[in-house]
């Protein structure tokens, strides 16, 4: 027995270990809220961290491109030419991986500029890639989760399980993938194997159903992950947070009574910035914590 | 065993002093003294809501004697508030409000008391028996919040001036009335920051027993809440109230709230708290 209690504390994994039983309030600052980050967008989305620790965006409906927000606090247009994208994350080998939405695609930006096309005829919202070069979107309307490889074959990976599948992220030690539903109120998680297939699918995470919601929807959206293994998930009541065994943990407040939250990352140079998109604004908020992986570099400027 | 008849009746008489439960009177801020100015309490016009379409309801405004258009006066509302209004009751607010705000001990407060809709042509005869009182009150959510502040208060502030400051709007209730006036402050504490619950409901008539641990996986919102119960409060299908009532307590002092916990002996009746509620207000009123 001794054993066994001994072998089953070294398999544990360490972060979740360490983030148990913590307040949410031990992950945020006294006396620090939300503050506003960017305004005079239409519907801001997609964020993502560059290597530098900028926060990266889009605006799904009247948005040029990818913009960037600078440590001076300014916004530039990053890559231009590229409406409709919704959901944007950074790749191990340095470039920038984005679901056209309103094109149908997902799609990589090479270091030249160029974009390739990884996939067509789809309906992509928000993905990821690991640190293995695989890439995983969610697929709202189809209840389906998309796998690309890194040699370029696609498969769907989930299909039928996720009610509205939206929000998209990994564990910190990237073995396992999280979706938020947004048509229901769970977060699903699959052990990711190998050749990239998931194993194991269960409604692991149960997020908080507003009172004022007539259907029963949780809302979930954008998610992220901190360095303690800690899921955020952006829903109606606000961003669920989630411990490493999928406890929850807290529900942060939104920007505002009734703010629209549609993504969540974590930027800044010490990634320790919590950033929420609310429709024509981003907001941000400094926390105790921070990003659980750092970026590869976002594409240069073309 | 044999008792001398002397000693038995010196024993008798010890037990009838002994105190009893529940024995709680008013106190003395509740009445009437000579010299304190006496705001004005006014029956409105029946009510006909839009939010709980087909209710009609009784309602009454305290004006304290202090207010003047140029000084927008605090606001504090009171579920079920033909209990709060009896001036030979156990609240006997007016009277209250008068006392405190002469000494200065609460701010010029404008009082709003609001019985429960009812539906159908006949009221019933007692205002407890409104028949829409438990869907208003014991329900969670932001609908109740809206009826009050999109229909009551608007129509009040035709005729009064009210501060903005949502650390100035106070909102109680008992029993279900109790846990009403907690969920309008959880759903809208940017207009609500204080709440006066006594006997609170914070049981499942209506998924009310979630509150306790809401709390704990809320983002600690910026409410002052004042909580009484008495050991032999209500237990029934639905709950236990004194169990419910510590910990809505335990859970808000956990999350570092502004809260106090009075709990007495009392049952599931009014006379504890209308027999701390001018203290209870000056804990609320407080300034810092």
């Amino acid at each position: 027995m001794k054993q066994f209690l001994a072998a089953a504390l070294l398999l544990s994994p360490l972060a979740g270990l360490m983030a148990q039983d913590t307040s949410l309030h031990d992950n945020l600052v006294p006396g620090e809220g939300w503050q506003e980050a960017v305004t005079g967008f239409a519907f801001t989305d997609g964020l993502a961290t560059d290597v530098a620790g900028n926060l990266l965006f889009t605006d799904v409906k009247s948005g040029k491109g990818i913009y960037q927000l600078g440590p001076d606090g300014k916004v530039n247009l990053l890559i231009d030419n590229q409406p409709g994208i919704s959901g944007l994350a950074p790749g191990p080998d340095g470039r920038l991986y984005a679901c056209q939405n309103k094109a149908g695609k997902v799609v990589v930006f090479e270091k030249d500029g160029t974009v390739k096309e990884l996939i067509k005829d789809v309906k992509p919202n928000d993905l990821i890639v690991t640190s293995k070069g695989f890439v995983y979107f969610t697929e709202t309307p189809t209840k389906r989760i998309h796998c690309i490889t890194p040699e370029g074959k696609t498969f769907v990976a989930d299909e039928g399980h996720v009610l509205r599948p939206n929000g998209i992220t990994l564990s910190a030690d990237q073995s396992t993938l999280a979706v938020s539903e947004h048509g229901g109120s769970k977060v699903w998680a699959w052990q990711i194997q190998p050749d990239g297939t998931l194993k194991g699918g269960s409604p692991y995470m149960t997020m908080l159903v507003s009172p004022n919601n007539a259907k029963g929807e949780a809302l979930g959206d954008g998610a992220t992950t901190d360095e303690k293994g800690r899921y955020y998930v952006t829903t109606e009541l606000g961003i669920q947070v989630f411990d490493a065994m999928g406890r929850l943990s807290g529900t942060i407040a939104p920007p505002y009574l009734g703010a629209k939250i549609v993504s969540v990352e974590f930027a800044g140079p010490g990634r320790d910035w919590l950033y929420v998109c609310a429709g024509d604004k981003i907001y941000k908020r400094k926390t105790n914590t921070r990003a659980a992986w750092t970026t590869a570099p976002a594409a240069a400027k073309p | 065993m044999r008792m001398r008849l002397p000693v038995l009746l010196t024993a008798l008489l010890f037990a009838s002093q002994a105190p009893a439960i529940d024995d709680y009177k008013i106190g003395e801020l509740a009445l009437e003294k000579p010299g304190v100015p006496k705001g004005s309490l006014t029956q409105m016009p029946t009510w006909n809501s839009k939010v709980y379409a087909g209710t009609t309801r009784d309602w009454w405004i305290y004006v304290p004697a202090q207010y003047s258009a140029e000084k927008p006066a605090a606001l504090m509302v009171f579920q079920d508030g033909h209990d709060y209004v009896n001036l030979k009751g156990n609240w006997r607010v007016p009277t209250v409000f008068d006392n405190l705000i002469a000494s200065g001990a609460m701010p010029p407060t404008i009082g709003i008391f609001i019985n429960p809709g009812h539906l159908g042509e006949q009221k019933p005869q007692s205002a407890w028996k409104s028949n829409n009182r438990g869907k208003e009150y014991n329900t969670l959510g932001n609908t109740y919040s809206k009826f009050l502040l999109e229909e009551i208060i608007p129509e009040v502030q035709k005729q009064y001036k009210l501060v903005e400051d949502p650390e100035q709007w106070a909102i109680g209730g008992a029993s279900s009335g109790a846990i009403c006036a907690f969920t309008v402050a959880w759903e809208r504490p940017d207009k609500f920051r204080k709440v006066f619950s006594t006997i609170g409901s914070y049981v499942d008539l209506a998924g009310g027993h979630a509150y306790p641990y809401l709390i704990r996986v809320a983002e600690r919102k910026p409410l002052r809440i004042f909580l009484q119960d008495g050991a032999n409060d209500l237990d029934n299908p639905y709950g236990n109230w004194p169990l419910a009532n510590q910990m809505m307590f335990s859970s808000l002092n956990y999350m570092k709230y502004d809260v106090k916990l009075e709990y007495g002996d009392g049952q599931h009746n009014s006379k504890h708290g209308g027999s701390i509620f001018p203290e209870a207000m000056q804990w609320l009123w407080r300034k810092q």
